[in-house]
């Protein structure tokens, strides 16, 4: 009978100990709907973030994992968001791995207690997670200037924030205004390029291609730049960037040019 | 005694005027508001406060009063947490007489200061030399970094907002802490081959990739995560050698005075006598582990592979030059922007070709032609320098590769040249968004 009292006792007690009131948690999750249950802000902030919005969606589960009583340490981890984004060598993941906040990392994650909040430089160097999903913001887009090209999107107070963890604020101020000029010196390459290819529609279809792919590569190299400011990558602002775009610009240039001194108009 | 002859008196005229007026005018030129010997030529963004402090960082005066030791630690917890767990992690803080933040900043807000390496050398003296010793063997040195950066041709032309990613590594001239990150100071981080890639890695040095393809690396990857990383680069402490373990050995921090080919971007005679003692040094080096015999062999294939790859740009080049001697360079100098910071350009216009007509700054404002070889020197050519160096034979291949096919469309682009020589110029070239605010911001 006190063994039958004591079970209603823990079964009353059960929904306070485990806040929103449902199921205690199951050691393994099967599905993203029974993570909802019990983490509607995470939820709702992951609905506005292009993870969310994005084919392929990527859900709590895909972070995450189905072992409960791991999920926070695991998904806080690089490695969960290094397939998603192109891989060890594509241009997201490098132009992180290649600063030296990627650099410490490497050196030191094995050392770090997983377990800790991403907040108030409880890791040394911060990982993807500790910028992109500050304080659990599961919004991961909020951070993010995803279009290049686009200047009226700026970098948002709260990820220039994140920065303030460890940098003196005039410091941070002046990176994050160096890489909005760094941008926008890219968009001039960009734009100065693409006036060029408008102003030559007489290319037949051979050039016009040829000039098409390469204006495909000087997105790329901006996207680099993008990349470079961002993860604080100097290789990536530099050498994958600015002087590549050089290249490209000047290319460009050069195609239309040949074409026009081989096909010269005759004055009428 | 005799009269000196009136041909002593001329000359000595004449270089008590020159002497004194070529110091005169360095300085002048040194004096403006950048830095450098162009610096009466632009202004600095606001990040090289950081890049370079000694010519440009000012203190934040928002905060006033004087503030020591724990005093400094007590608000900057909450203020950036990050450095103070940072410092509390490092030597600093557990040394016996322990160095606080107001050590190497001084102890006054509104006159802080940035740890340059001569405030390190306070007690790091023996480092701080041999830094500094790297000058006596030019460039590519540490030491020279940002002074070399600061003189080049296309860091004063281009808009300072763009050449800021430059300096974010010539920077290592200024800050111990490019090596060893702030505010930690390890020296086992340093010892490790990541330390370096933030700035050697991409595509005129990727020292980083070969490196870790080579077997030196692959051991490093498999295996380094449980050397002890306390101990000092010296013979036995290491199953494979690191960036420092080769290129500052015995942790001595001087990495210019072994270097043969230096940056690998012009052709030396790598058997020069100077260069013999440098061979000498190496096979030492690599003795460590491996027979002399073999670590000669080494670097004569490097010489083989030098000689391979300069045969291939000597003939880019001299195509480049046959075309220029027949004003065939299209856009030549004088059809396209020229180069802002450069007065003799504008009185003479020509095209640079090489390292010694200072090719390496001209990569933009430059015909395709000139650009191509340009990537086929700076980036294939020093991959594949790279590679070999470093034991990588997949970098050798694709470096000479990509060499190959540069050539053959330098040879196809000159040929289309010859055929085009008369025909009209376009007047595309002066003039675009990015052009004419380059021309206007540097």
């Amino acid at each position: 009978m006190r063994r039958i009292l004591l079970l209603m006792l823990l079964m009353l007690l059960s929904p306070a100990i485990h806040g929103s009131g449902k199921q205690p948690p199951k050691t393994v999750i099967g599905t993203d709907k029974e993570c909802i249950q019990c983490h509607p802000k995470q939820f709702k902030e992951w609905q506005a973030s292009a993870h969310a919005k994005k084919q392929p969606v990527a859900g709590c589960l895909a972070c995450h994992g189905g072992l409960h009583s791991e999920t926070a340490s695991r998904s806080r981890r690089d490695r969960v968001c290094v397939a998603c984004h192109g891989g060890k060598e594509g241009a997201v993941v490098h132009s992180y791995a290649s600063s030296k906040h990627g650099v410490l990392m490497r050196l030191e994650e094995n050392g770090y207690d997983w377990t800790k909040p991403l907040a108030m430089a409880n890791y040394r160097a911060p990982g993807c997670a500790y910028c992109h999903l500050h304080q659990r913001n599961h919004d991961v887009s909020a951070g993010v200037r995803a279009d290049a090209m686009n200047r009226e999107r700026p970098v948002p107070d709260g990820m220039r924030a994140v920065c303030r963890d460890c940098h003196a604020p005039r410091y941070t101020a002046r990176l994050f205004d160096n890489g909005d000029a760094l941008l926008e010196i890219g968009r001039k390459k960009s734009r100065e390029a693409e006036a060029l290819v408008q102003a030559a529609p007489e290319l037949g279809r051979e050039d016009q291609a040829a000039v098409q792919q390469q204006l495909q590569k000087m997105h790329q190299h901006l996207q680099n730049v993008r990349l470079g400011a961002g993860h604080q990558s100097p290789d990536y602002q530099w050498w994958h960037g600015q002087p590549a775009l050089d290249g490209d610009l000047l290319r460009i240039r050069g195609m239309i040019d040949e074409y026009r001194r081989k096909h010269p108009v005759q004055p009428r | 005694m005799s009269k000196p002859p009136r041909y002593f008196w001329i000359p000595l005229i004449l270089s008590l005027i020159l002497v004194p007026a070529g110091f005169w005018y360095v300085g002048w030129s040194k004096s403006g508001e950048g830095a450098g010997l162009y610096s009466r030529q632009w202004v600095p963004d606001a990040m090289f406060a950081y890049w370079n402090p000694t010519a440009f960082y000012k203190p934040v005066d928002t905060i006033v009063g004087k503030f020591e030791g724990e005093q400094c630690v007590a608000c900057h917890t909450s203020v950036t947490p990050g450095i103070v767990k940072d410092w509390q992690a490092s030597r600093h803080s557990h040394a016996e007489k322990k160095v606080y933040c107001s050590n190497c900043h001084g102890n006054d807000h509104q006159a802080l200061h940035m740890p340059t390496p001569d405030i390190c050398a306070t007690c790091h003296a023996t480092q701080h030399n041999q830094f500094e010793d790297e000058k006596r063997f030019g460039f590519p040195s540490h030491a020279l970094a940002m002074e070399r950066a600061l003189d080049a041709k296309h860091f004063v032309d281009k808009p300072k907002a763009e050449v800021t990613a430059c300096l974010h590594c010539h920077s290592v001239a200024s800050k111990c802490d490019s090596c060893h990150t702030r505010h930690r100071f390890s020296a086992a981080e340093a010892r490790r081959p990541e330390a370096c890639i933030t700035c050697h890695s991409g595509p005129p040095h990727p020292d980083d990739e070969t490196y870790f393809h080579s077997k030196h690396g692959q051991l490093y990857l498999a295996q380094g995560a449980q050397w002890d990383w306390s101990k000092p680069l010296r013979k036995g402490n290491y199953p494979a050698p690191t960036c420092a373990y080769c290129h500052m050995q015995d942790g001595k921090h001087q990495v210019a005075d072994k270097s043969i080919w230096k940056f690998g971007i012009q052709k030396i005679n790598p058997l020069s006598s100077g260069n013999e003692i440098k061979r000498k040094q190496w096979i030492k080096l690599c003795s460590d582990c491996h027979e002399p015999e073999m670590a000669a062999k080494s670097l004569t294939a490097l010489d083989q592979e030098r000689k391979r790859a300069w045969d291939k740009l000597f003939q880019a080049e001299s195509l480049l030059k046959g075309l220029r001697r027949k004003s065939l360079l299209y856009p030549s100098a004088r059809q396209r922007p020229p180069y802002p910071g450069d007065a003799p350009d504008k009185l003479w216009p020509r095209e640079a070709i090489g390292f010694l007509e200072g090719q390496s700054s001209a990569f933009y404002n430059v015909s395709p032609i000139e650009r191509n070889y340009f990537e086929m020197w700076y980036f294939s050519n020093l991959g594949a320098y790279k590679g070999a160096a470093h034991g990588d034979a997949s970098f050798v291949a694709k470096g000479h590769q990509a060499m190959e096919l540069s050539l053959e469309s330098i040879r196809k682009q000159a040929e289309t040249l010859r055929t085009l020589g008369k025909t009209q110029p376009t007047n595309i070239w002066l003039n675009g968004e990015y052009t004419d605010y380059n021309r206007e911001h540097n």
